[in-house]
């Protein structure tokens, strides 16, 4: 599988000599072998050039900006190459005929809902003590039945994940990273600033993955489509936080791997520090490459996601009724 | 384009070898890719295979390509169409692929033989598009015709080909 | 596939092999490159190399190994180079 390449050094991307080359400030040459990497992140202050552009779309290499708080700033989205007009038409049939958005909308919410459930059984197995969050995720997923909007499916999706989140403090260990509210924009707790980072690189993950398949990127349905440029990768991003972000935070934070100096304060926010984003991604990564055994193959969860496209790919064509994926344990 | 040609698809596009090839191996992949719905090209069997394609037969390679249709080499002296396999395995899908290209030659009139060469195992293979093989070749062009107009892809059958296949995960997801 | 090369190749032919290296592995030290690589592009490795170096004077290995999890490496002296996705 090809990899994601994390850039945080300060310099210049180049093409050298047929292949990417990192200047950096120092002058020190970091050369990344092309032929073997999918995307590029972006965190760092660096400089590139259309030369630059026009090689990683011939290479078919996604390029994504993050700020200097962690945020995700957009994409470098290259001319894609898995093209068909029939399957765009069906995407579109699904998003404008009402009836077949709510379907895929409230899968999606399924999906995060039982992923979710998921983890808060495994805690309460362990720790005890969530035997109300359970109850309220399995009646959460009653109500998404009989959600006649796709506005209605968000508002259940959204009260449940706020119970999951109250769920934390008894899943970490750590009072550091007790829960009381959720906010976004900035994020005031460590815990906001650790969920908002997590998100962002599924986000930008799934939006890769995206890339592989005929689907357009555009064109959500339970994220409606109008507001962002690109919307259907948060809709296959809600299946995957519990199993994939969410994990990653109990690890870090249970295990303690995360000190004073992962964090930084600004401007009334709480963000990950250099240091912080780098064991955060050390983590994830590890947990993308990790693989369980589905239908006879041994798949990644980063492959994961690419099965979920083509799983909703054969919905769009009207195959097979897309599932979402839901883990074991 | 005219769309009552035999090879024209409901689409307008013209059938591709590849697609006949592929008729004979699996009937699911054929609507797939009429449909555009091409297969991961990152999966190694794929892959491995075009790296060879570009390795080994690349100083042979002089590639003529019609609509819809690529020839990997065309003799002039002996006004024979090629076309280079890895192996012997596919052999019929191979002849069939390779009539095609000669029927479609003839409209040009160039009235030409087909080799399939192995260069693995130093074989050659010769094809003539005679008046049967026509017949029977027109009769696939139809059903290759009736596989992209079905509204939903034939259900997936597991066949030996699922192992190397590059819609493996596309089929069994 | 993981894979380790090395290389011995003349003075002249060497900013050759390390370009085409480059493409594919990740250079650790002088004359040492390691790294994934699909199977597909190992091929092209090997065949880029082969038609730049000299056959009778220029030797390259390479150490494959199916999967990591047996191997451990171990440094003295200066990290020169390492495939690492955080860069």
């Amino acid at each position: 599988m090809k990899k994601t390449i994390y850039i945080f050094s300060i310099g210049e991307i180049k093409r050298k000599g047929n292949t990417l080359c990192l200047i950096k400030e120092n002058g020190e040459k970091k050369y990344v072998p092309v032929s073997e990497i999918s995307s590029l992140m972006i965190f760092g202050e660096t400089t590139f050039n259309k030369r630059l552009l026009e090689f990683l779309s011939s290479n078919e290499i996604t390029l994504h900006i993050f700020n200097h708080y962690g945020y995700y700033m957009g994409s470098f989205y290259p001319k894609t190459h898995y093209n068909s007009g029939f399957m765009t038409l069906k995407q579109c049939e699904h998003y404008l005929d009402y009836a077949k958005r709510l379907i895929l909308a409230r899968k999606f919410a399924e999906g995060s809902l039982r992923n979710m459930l998921r983890n808060v059984i495994y805690y309460h197995n362990r720790k005890g003590g969530l035997s109300s969050t359970i109850k309220f995720l399995e009646d959460a997923s009653l109500k998404l039945r009989e959600a006649r909007t796709v506005e209605e499916v968000m508002a259940v999706e959204g009260q449940a994940k706020e119970q999951y989140y109250i769920s934390f403090n008894t899943i970490i260990d750590d009072a550091e990273y007790h829960y009381e509210k959720r906010e976004r924009m900035p994020p005031k707790s460590r815990l906001d600033a650790l969920l908002s980072f997590g998100n962002s690189l599924l986000y930008v993950t799934v939006l890769s993955e995206i890339y592989k398949t005929h689907l357009d990127p555009r064109i959500g349905f339970l994220h409606a489509t109008n507001y962002r440029k690109f919307s259907l990768n948060l809709d296959v991003a809600e299946v995957f936080k519990p199993i994939i972000v969410d994990r990653v935070i109990f690890t870090l934070t249970n295990k303690r791997m995360l000190d004073p100096s992962c964090y930084m304060e600004e401007l009334g926010g709480v963000y990950l520090s250099e240091k912080g984003r780098k064991n955060f991604i050390e983590q994830y990564e590890d947990k993308l490459k990790q693989t369980i055994s589905y239908e006879r193959m041994r798949v990644s969860y980063q492959r994961m996601i690419r099965l979920e496209l083509y799983k909703l790919e054969k919905h769009l064509i009207g195959e097979k009724e897309y599932e979402p994926f839901v883990t074991q344990w | 384009m005219q769309v009552d040609l035999p090879y024209t698809l409901c689409s307008s596009k013209p059938i591709t070898g590849t697609l006949v090839w592929y008729y004979f191996i699996c009937k699911r992949e054929v609507w797939l890719m009429s449909h555009e719905i091409t297969p991961d090209e990152d999966a190694s069997a794929l892959d491995i295979g075009r790296a060879i394609h570009e390795i080994f037969y690349r100083r042979m390679l002089k590639e003529v390509s019609l609509e819809g249709i690529k020839i990997d080499l065309f003799k002039r002296a002996e006004r024979a169409a090629c076309e280079i396999k890895a192996s012997s395995k596919f052999i019929e899908a191979a002849r069939f692929q390779l009539l095609y290209y000669l029927f479609r030659l003839k409209e040009y009139d160039v009235d030409a033989d087909g080799w399939i060469l192995i260069p693995t195992e130093k074989r050659k293979i010769s094809v003539k598009l005679d008046a049967e093989a026509e017949q029977v070749l027109l009769k696939v062009l139809n059903e290759i015709k009736e596989i992209a107009r079905l509204e939903r892809p034939p259900p997936p059958i597991r066949i030996p080909y699922c192992r190397r296949c590059a819609y493996k995960e596309f089929c069994w997801a | 596939m993981f894979v380790i090369m090395v290389y011995d190749v003349g003075e002249e032919r060497l900013p050759k092999v390390l370009s085409i290296g480059r493409r594919y592995l990740t250079w650790v030290q002088n004359s040492v490159f390691e790294g994934e690589i699909s199977d597909a592009n190992f091929i092209r490795l090997k065949d880029n190399l082969s038609k730049v170096i000299d056959k009778k004077y220029d030797a390259i290995t390479f150490y494959i190994l199916r999967t990591t999890a047996y191997l451990k490496k171990e440094n003295l002296g200066v990290i020169k180079g390492e495939s690492t996705t955080i860069i």
